[in-house]
């Protein structure tokens, strides 16, 4: 659908500071009808890549590419995209109801369209209540949820949304993830960054990794579990007190009745056992650890690359 | 074009609902009363404290709406990030710029409307004879406080709300001052402030062209040349600054 191509973006804020590289050489591409998590810490260059992916700002150098099935000319391609910025905070004095008609009609829909669209969307949000109500009574939840209306209301087939999540309470998040999975199985594709990995984990296909404005991963969730070739073993052993076992491993909690829960690298799984087999141990269970999404975007955080 | 008609209306909503134009109006209607008590204990002519009163509150009201909401005009919707939700429409951006102008411009008419009305309905109550030079001295204080407006609009896409207002003021001052200043003799000798004053003449707005408010209060005509001419200054000069904020709010970084 979108295709960013060696995107950077230098802000020169003023004279005194130095020139900072928000985004460096970022290529990827967002495949039709997917779902695609964009990961990265706080000032990682997400919001950055969309702005520019919406010409909100221009990039440094490099281009953004929409597919024709999108649109041939800039009106054509945002009719088809909705975008939801980050932290968004509306009109505060229009109602909800004002809100939504506003922008149904700014993406060319007509009233009786708009409000027929707010009458099927707006009880499953739980915001049918409020449309009447100035926005600035709603509450943050509230605020989401009516924004990620808005951002479906035409009927996009691109959605992208910048932290859709942030800010809401596990039920609010469970509700919004249950939503954004129902607009996603509806055929549209979903381009939406946070920072809340298992989130990204558990509804992405797809995820996009950067880091430090620089892209470290772009692929599917799957092949950046497995290809993290680090997975680990754990297990439990019965064993003798004061009985050493000399494979070295990479974590030991002792437990109650003689009971040792072990962290072993999936290289040294056999020597370990043998081991343990050895010193008249008793092997209880053994499972193999998959690292989370989570686990391997804290460890690049701290290391460098991922390969 | 339906869809700037769009933003200018719910613009003019967002305005109008925030209550900001209901002080402004029992402002006007408060003074009004006031004016109307102190001319009954004045003597000779009431019609005309009420009239000068009445055009002074225009006045500056309307100034007041053009300065302090058109600062906020734009850089509120880029705190708030209102600006991406409507940008990210099908909708160019000379539409939002313009959409916006209108929809506050809708604001300052109504406050015109309301507050002309009652200057003109009082002076009539006081039995003051209205020449039509009230109708164009209302519409020259309408025409200065859009011509005010897009300075500041202008100023606000290069500079923080602060920087605007005290900008904004200050053109706002020179731009009437500068009528004076040309008469002082010091000046008139001075070649220097001679040219100073014709370069400001070509590139800064001469508001006090705009200002028929004497004429009106104490000699009550003035010739149809001089209005005219200063009545196609300000709508050209208008559009030039409309113009200008377009052009640059189109290439302007939104971050
Ligand atoms: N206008 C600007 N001028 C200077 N630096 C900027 C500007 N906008 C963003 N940056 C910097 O660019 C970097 C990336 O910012 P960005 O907002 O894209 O991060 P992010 O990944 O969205 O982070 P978060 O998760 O906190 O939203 C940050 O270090 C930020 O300070
Ligand atoms: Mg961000």
């Amino acid at each position: 659908m979108i295709e960013l191509k060696n995107v950077t973006k230098v802000f020169k804020s003023d004279l005194l500071t130095q020139p900072f590289i928000a985004l460096d050489d970022v290529s990827f591409n967002i495949p039709e009808a997917s779902m695609v998590g964009f990961l990265g810490a706080n000032g990682a260059g997400k919001t950055t890549s969309l702005k520019i992916i919406m010409d909100f700002i221009r990039p440094t150098s490099g281009i953004v590419n929409f597919e024709p099935s999108l649109g041939s000319t800039k009106e054509e391609v945002f009719q088809n995209i909705g975008f939801l910025p980050e932290r968004p905070y509306f009109y505060p004095s229009l109602s909800g109801e004002d809100f939504l008609l506003f922008m149904g009609k700014l993406s060319g829909m007509n009233r009786s369209q708009i409000l027929s669209e707010v009458g099927e969307w707006a009880p499953r949000f739980k915001i049918d209540h409020a449309l009447k109500r100035e926005i600035k009574t709603y509450s943050k939840g509230m605020l989401q949820r009516i924004g990620f209306l808005a951002t479906i209301i035409h009927h996009p087939k691109l959605v992208i949304l910048d932290e859709p999540l942030s800010g809401l309470d596990p039920i609010g998040r469970k509700e919004l993830k249950d939503v954004i999975i129902e607009v996603h199985k509806q055929g549209k594709t979903i381009f939406f960054s946070s920072h809340i990995v298992p989130d990204v984990e558990e509804i992405c296909d797809r995820v996009i990794f950067l880091k430090d404005g620089k892209l470290i991963y772009n692929g599917a969730v799957g092949e950046l579990i497995s290809n993290s070739n680090d997975s680990e073993y754990l297990l439990t052993v019965k064993i003798a007190d004061g009985v050493n076992l000399v494979t070295p491993f990479k974590q030991l909690t002792l437990l109650p009745d003689n009971l040792r829960r072990y962290i072993v690298d999936a290289a040294l799984k056999e020597a370990f056992i043998r081991d343990v087999i050895d010193k008249k141990g008793d092997i209880i269970s053994l499972e193999m650890k998959k690292p989370s999404l989570e686990e391997i975007f804290y460890k690049t955080k701290s290391m460098g690359d991922l390969s | 074009m339906s869809k700037m008609w769009t933003i200018a209306y719910f613009t003019f909503k967002e305005i109008f609902k925030s209550k900001v134009l209901i002080n402004v109006f029992f402002v006007g209607l408060g003074l009004m009363l006031v004016t109307y008590v102190a001319t009954e204990f004045t003597y000779g002519v009431p019609e005309k404290v009420a009239l000068d009163f009445g055009i002074g509150m225009l006045s500056l009201s309307s100034l007041a709406i053009s300065l302090f909401l058109g600062v906020t005009l734009l850089s509120k919707e880029i705190d708030s990030r209102t600006v991406y939700m409507v940008i990210s429409r099908p909708v160019p951006r000379y539409a939002f710029i313009i959409g916006k102008i209108f929809g506050l411009l809708g604001v300052q008419l109504v406050n015109v409307i309301l507050l002309g009305g009652m200057t003109i309905l009082v002076v009539n109550i006081l039995g003051g004879n209205l020449s039509p030079l009230i109708f164009w001295c209302v519409g020259f204080i309408f025409l200065e406080s859009i011509l005010l407006l897009l300075v500041v609009l202008l100023v606000s896409l290069f500079a923080n709300n602060i920087l605007t207002t005290l900008f904004s003021i200050i053109i706002l001052i020179l731009g009437h001052a500068v009528k004076e200043t040309q008469n002082i003799n010091f000046v008139k000798r001075n070649p220097f402030f001679e040219y100073l004053l014709e370069f400001y003449h070509y590139f800064l707005p001469a508001f006090y062209k705009l200002n028929i408010k004497d004429f009106l209060i104490y000699k009550n005509n003035l010739n149809s040349d001089y209005l005219f001419l200063n009545l196609s200054y300000g709508l050209l000069y208008s559009l030039f600054l409309g113009i200008l904020i377009i052009l640059i709010f189109n290439r302007k970084n939104l971050d």
